[in-house]
């Protein structure tokens, strides 16, 4: 077993690491101080360590890091900051869809791999698209209000933004 | 996880060359959905495993002589969007929309799924059912085995170490046929079947069945076909009593084993549940003719 | 409409301003970026890795264990096994509390020494330079076992002859209720309702593995990082490691869900052990698998009811039996036997009552805290059995409960006389009423409908002389700081105090800063246990914000030159109720008083009632502060043919005295019903021998969001809680009523009962097979 120089571009930036090929894309992101990638199950079971690789929502546990040598990650902290939050993650601070918050970053990038297949899913779509991702603290509820919010939110913006609403 | 090694092959042939040098040590990975899992539970120690997620080979979908074409790298998720799985596979698109959860859809591949040759794989029943056949190529190269031969037993399958599974093929169903593929898991959400069947029939011009097949997962050491039933039904007109007797045949047909996700007297009982659900079904959706 | 609302009898609620209102929580953002840290996520220069062995048996004697060849391995700093603590053992029982001494010295030892009682008991603790060197020196340890007997089912374990988990027997706690003469009220009935409920093991399934990180400093001073639900448990290390209390520092962290699993010692103690004998940092973090393994479950009850009632409803005696599996070491058992034992009748009055209850020690996983502790388990009981004294009698299920229900001034099974609102006619007609028509029928779907009404405490047993602290303080730019030790699960417990303060003090709530969940540096809280913390620390906070704005206050009396009745302090500032132009921004305010020294800060102390022990051979006493009570119902769809069940309606209907912030109370109630309702359809740890055949989460189901409909959650404000404001707790009282409703719902669809949890295909199936050949 001998580790090989692999790069990941994460959140934008690009990582050049040397990972032993029985690492896996979780474990390399959380060494890489990607904390917000959460460990909950290590088998797929949970959604807590997902992330989009190469635009597709993925449980980064079942990625080996050498498969996704040369691939474009995006993390739920990749998605906005405290001073500049994501529609996503404005609409879960304000839905309550975060309470205890160990599965929020795995549901909200279940939740943008759905926005940007489908800008307005219906309640029954929600639920299969975050139905990967086990929240033990919510019940879900309040996870699909902020879904649907930040559906809302997004298809606003874009409508001022193509100068189609708001004001010019 | 234990240690091994991982090569990265990005061709086909060169795939296929580590194959013949290095098997039976090489164990292909495609979605890792299994591979990674199993090496967690330690139920399995790999030596060297060969990446196949960059062969641009194994991936796609086509229309080839009468057949449908599918790439063993094709993933769970892309059987949900393809439009020609749409049409020619709507059998394999409803396995695939109750397959694990989203996030595993998108690694999970297809040939992953026969490779691992669990009872319980998903897709198995429905390929069964649409009489497809497995593509194995090795350097020597490539020679087709049918859905029903390839799972031997459990993990088990007739791909030899040094063969890669590169496709799945079936033939383009017929006009005046229909189908379903139905699971029962013990939650609604990203779930094993506890038990799960496809069926497929088609009528003749007088609406009678001209061909039938069963398939069924997770009642027996592979997915298995119910002749029986099948054989049954053809030259009948699919009425509720042939249809019962159907899900009866079917249900003698399996051997199923009692674990933690049910009993094998709940599982045999569920095969006859959804064996006549889906015949009731599809023999519903065959329109007579005028 | 078949039910209809109860009106609510007058409640006059003050106006608020904070309080009451559905806010953005304190610590929502930071959580929905990802940028709140965990346990898990510390790493430290100069760092080991921790891993703890575990026994592969869940009943042997050590023959012989040799960790030198782990020792050996390069990159191995410590290997740490029971011969290095001598007597470290988890003290869970503290001076005067359980009342249950004959258990004394049956705690569990940190380290296995001799015995091994459960499959996954910690044995030997390692630390390497990595996890891979740490994971390598597990597996060369050797240990050979002499099996013993062992015994797996706690009615065995009752046996004479049976093999015994630690002497003198099995029985690691029991309590009994005597209340009037229950066969002079059996004699007074015209019916004897008999049946035998159980319920199965359940894991706590919070998402976030038990994780830690702990350093010692240059006074010797050890700090652990870790989520626990109890910073207290700092005494219990030291006394484990034989160090004083003032050098063990817990720095708890925002937990990813306890739920209870997180209410004993998990990581802590091995993280301390391991730092101090190695002197360098160290990380130990739980797989799921090792999670599972290692920490409490939902303790499996056996309960049966024997129950008389008058044909019109009415309850004449009950004679109930509890029996729990406490698996291998006693942890809470006996309180966890306790509350059940209140329960066991529910929020009835049953004038001639009695009550035995045991807990029996098993060699399976050990049982303890779990949402809900023991009343969850009651209510399965005593709900379905109120449906089944409705059937025999022909009765609506609402009628019987509506003829026995307590009300406010009645006394409960244990002569505690409920003084806050006991709203259970009002909170179950409503959730029924909100439940709707019947969906119709199809085929082989058959549909029906069930609720449960229930009693929760809220705050710890009140001869455990329960406290908490909170220090409150106002900056020179009238921004504030709380200090209050609480560990916050996700529940909102720091945002709920945050909430309470700037109420009282008139600070926005964005000019708030919490520091919690800290042993050395924040006031002591108390445990986030027993639905106390916004009881008792939002007590806390509020004792210390009010004198605070007492201070404020009359400073700003001389100022404005007006009575404190005609000033306010609100929105950052303070001004005159008829003249709010007339105002001066708190920022001022604080510095003014803070020239003339007046204190900007407070320390409070607030002190649950205190009261003796109940009566060992009556069970009579006042055991808690007060209680919550309330309802869920459910529609469920089941398939005759399959025996699955579908959930298409789900309402809890809680009277929670009063809403600190409804979108947290909604959270509460959505999460504790899905929990509930996961109870009653999927949720069982499968132990076969000891060995638990749900390993992870593969195995181990938890409802997924395809799994429920949303519940409509009905909030109702009684303001007569105990609480700030007039609030009860809702933390654990969401979950209680849910499981039954869906038990009784399932009946109403099929006209059987299945009396054993969970509601799988396959038993509904059995009975419905069953009903059919009977």
């Amino acid at each position: 077993m001998q580790p090989k120089m692999i790069t990941l571009t994460v959140n934008g930036r690009k990582h050049q690491v040397a990972l032993n090929p029985d690492e896996t894309l979780l474990n390399a992101l959380r060494q890489l101080n990607y904390t917000d990638v959460k460990n909950g199950c290590e088998k797929g079971d949970c959604g807590a360590c997902a992330v989009l690789l190469n635009g597709k929502a993925v449980n980064s546990c079942l990625v080996l890091a050498w498969q996704a040598d040369g691939s474009e990650i995006l993390t739920n902290a990749g998605l906005g900051t405290m001073d500049n939050p994501h529609p996503i993650q404005e609409a879960f601070a304000d839905a309550g869809a975060a309470q205890c918050g160990y599965c929020t970053p795995g549901m909200i990038i279940s939740a943008k791999a759905l926005l940007d297949q489908n800008p307005h899913p219906s309640e029954e779509e929600i639920r299969e698209a975050i139905s990967g991702n086990l929240c033990r603290c919510t019940g879900y509820a309040q996870i699909i209000t902020a879904i649907q919010i930040a559906a809302e939110r997004i298809a606003a913006s874009a409508l001022v933004g193509s100068g189609q609403g708001g004001k010019q | 996880m234990p240690e091994f090694d991982l090569l990265m092959p990005q061709t086909l042939p060169e795939a296929l060359e580590m194959l013949g040098d290095r098997a039976p040590d090489l164990t292909p990975l495609a979605g890792g959905t299994n591979v990674i899992v199993y090496m967690r539970e330690d139920r399995h120690r790999y030596k060297m495993l060969m990446d196949l997620t960059r062969l641009n080979e194994l991936h796609g979908v086509r229309r080839e002589d009468g057949h449908l074409v599918l790439g063993s790298a094709t993933t769970i998720a892309e059987l949900l969007t393809d439009p020609l799985i749409a049409e020619h596979g709507a059998l394999l698109r409803q396995a695939a929309a109750v397959f694990a959860s989203p996030l595993v859809r998108n690694r999970a591949t297809v040939g992953g799924n026969l490779v691992d040759a669990s009872p319980a794989a998903d897709t198995a029943p429905p390929l069964l059912v649409m009489n497809a056949e497995v593509e194995l190529a090795s350097q020597k190269g490539v020679r087709r085995v049918p859905m029903d031969e390839f799972m031997v037993g459990v993990n088990e399958t007739l791909r030899q170490p040094e063969e890669l599974l590169v496709s799945i093929r079936w033939p383009l169903p017929a006009t005046r046929s229909a189908g379903g593929f139905s699971k029962i898991g013990l939650r609604k959400g990203a779930v094993c079947s506890v038990v799960s069947a496809a069926v497929m029939v088609e009528k003749d011009e007088d609406g009678l069945c001209q061909s039938a097949r069963i398939a069924l997962g997770a009642v027996a050491t592979r997915p298995i076909r119910a002749y029986a039933a099948e054989e049954i039904l053809v030259g009948q007109p699919l009425k509720p009593q042939i249809i019962d007797l159907a899900g009866q045949l079917s249900a003698e047909t399996v051997k199923p084993i009692d674990d933690i996700r049910g009993s094998a007297d709940y599982r045999r009982r569920m095969v006859e549940v959804l064996v006549r659900r889906l015949l009731s079904r599809a023999a519903q959706e065959i329109v007579p003719r005028e | 409409m078949k039910y209809k609302a109860k009106p609510l009898p007058p409640v006059e609620l003050p106006d608020l301003r904070v309080v009451g209102k559905p806010l953005r929580r304190v610590d929502a953002l930071g959580k929905a970026v990802g940028s709140t840290v965990y346990a898990g996520d510390f790493s430290m220069p100069n760092m080991l890795h921790g891993k703890v062995f575990r026994s592969s048996q869940p009943s042997a004697r050590i023959k012989r264990l040799d960790v030198s060849k782990a020792r050996e391995l390069p990159g191995v700093i410590c290997v740490l096994t029971a011969k290095d603590l001598p007597d470290a053992k988890l003290v869970t029982d503290m001076p005067g509390q359980t009342g249950q001494k004959r258990r004394a010295g049956t705690d569990a030892p940190v380290l296995a020494s001799e015995v091994i009682r459960y499959r996954g008991e910690p044995i030997a603790l390692v630390a390497a330079e990595t996890l891979d060197i740490a994971e390598q020196a597990l597996e060369r340890i050797e240990i050979e076992y002499d099996t013993l007997p062992g015994v797996y089912d706690p009615l065995e374990a009752m046996k004479p002859g049976a093999p015994v988990v630690y002497e003198p027997d099995n029985i690691v706690a029991t309590w009994k209720i005597r209340k009037g003469d229950v066969q002079a009220g059996m004699a007074m009935a015209d019916m004897i309702i008999e049946n035998t409920f159980s319920v199965p093991f359940v894991d706590h399934a919070y998402l976030e593995p038990e994780a830690g990180m702990a350093w010692m400093d240059d006074q010797n001073v050890i700090h652990i990082r870790v989520c626990t639900q109890v910073v207290e448990h700092f005494r219990s290390i030291a006394r484990a490691l034989g160090v004083p209390q003032n050098k063990i520092h817990i720095q708890g962290t925002f937990l990813g869900g306890g739920f209870g699993g997180k209410e004993d010692i998990t990581v802590e103690i091995f993280l301390a052990l391991l730092a101090k004998y190695t002197h360098r940092p160290v990380r130990l973090a739980y797989s799921r698998e090792e999670s599972i393994m290692a920490h409490s479950k939902r303790h499996p009850f056996i309960i049966t009811h024997h129950t008389g009632v008058k044909r019109n409803g009415r309850i004449t005696a009950a004679e109930i039996e509890m029996i729990s599996d406490a698996g291998a070491y006693p942890y809470l058992s006996p309180y966890v036997l306790l509350y059940a034992t209140v329960t066991a009748c529910g929020p009835y009055r049953v004038e001639h009552l009695k009550v035995d209850s045991t807990s029996v020690a098993t060699n399976n996983p050990f049982t303890s805290a779990f949402r809900g502790f023991g009343a969850a388990q009651a209510c399965v009981a005593y709900e379905q059995q109120m449906d089944e004294i409705a059937k025999a009698l022909d009765m609506d299920p609402l009628d019987v409960r509506r003829a026995n229900y307590l009300s406010t001034g009645d006394r409960n099974a244990t002569g505690q006389q409920m003084k806050s609102a006991v709203w259970l006619e009002e909170t179950a007609t409503r959730a029924l009423e909100t439940l709707g028509e019947k969906t119709s029928e199809c085929g082989p779907i058959k549909v029906g409908q069930g609720f449960a009404s229930y009693m929760q405490s809220y705050g710890r047993i009140t001869w455990f002389h329960d406290t908490s602290r909170a220090w409150v303080g106002l900056e020179l730019d009238g921004t504030a700081v709380i200090r209050c030790g609480v560990p916050d699960l996700g529940g909102g417990q720091v945002n709920t105090l945050c909430q309470i303060a700037s109420e009282v003090l008139g600070v926005p709530l964005e000019n708030f800063i919490i520091y919690s969940t800290d042993s050395a540096l924040t006031p002591l809280a108390g445990t986030t246990t027993a639905t106390r913390q916004l009881y008792m620390s939002g007590s806390a906070v509020h004792q210390a914000a009010s004198e605070i704005r007492r201070v404020l206050l009359e400073y700003a009396q001389l100022h404005f030159e007006q009575d404190i009745e005609n000033l306010e302090l609100a929105d950052g500032k303070v001004y005159v109720k008829s003249d709010p132009e007339n105002f001066l921004p708190l920022a001022e305010l604080t510095k003014m008083c803070a020239a003339e020294g007046l204190p900007l800060s407070n320390l409070a102390l607030f002190k649950a009632p205190f009261t003796d022990p109940i009566d060992p051979e009556t069970g009579q006493g006042d055991i808690f502060p007060d209680f919550t009570f309330g309802a869920h119902a459910v529609e469920v769809a089941v398939d005759t043919e399959t025996g699955e069940i579908t959930l298409l309606k789900s309402v809890g209907c809680h009277d929670v005295g009063r809403a600190i912030n409804p979108i947290a109370v909604e959270g509460q109630i959505q999460g504790g019903s899905t929990q509930g309702l996961g109870y009653a359809l999927m949720e069982e740890v499968q132990v076969v021998e000891g060995v638990i055949q749900t390993p992870s989460l593969s195995e181990y189901l938890i409802p997924t969001s395809r799994d429920l409909p949303t519940t409509k959650a009905i909030i109702l404000e009684s303001g007569t809680g105990l609480g700030p404001f007039g609030a009860k707790g809702i933390g654990e009282p969401s979950l209680t009523p849910a499981a039954p409703a869906v038990a009784n719902a399932l009946t109403n669809a099929l006209g059987v009962r299945i009396k054993d949890l969970p509601l799988t295909p396959e038993k509904v199936l059995a009975a419905i097979e069953e009903a059919k050949n009977a």
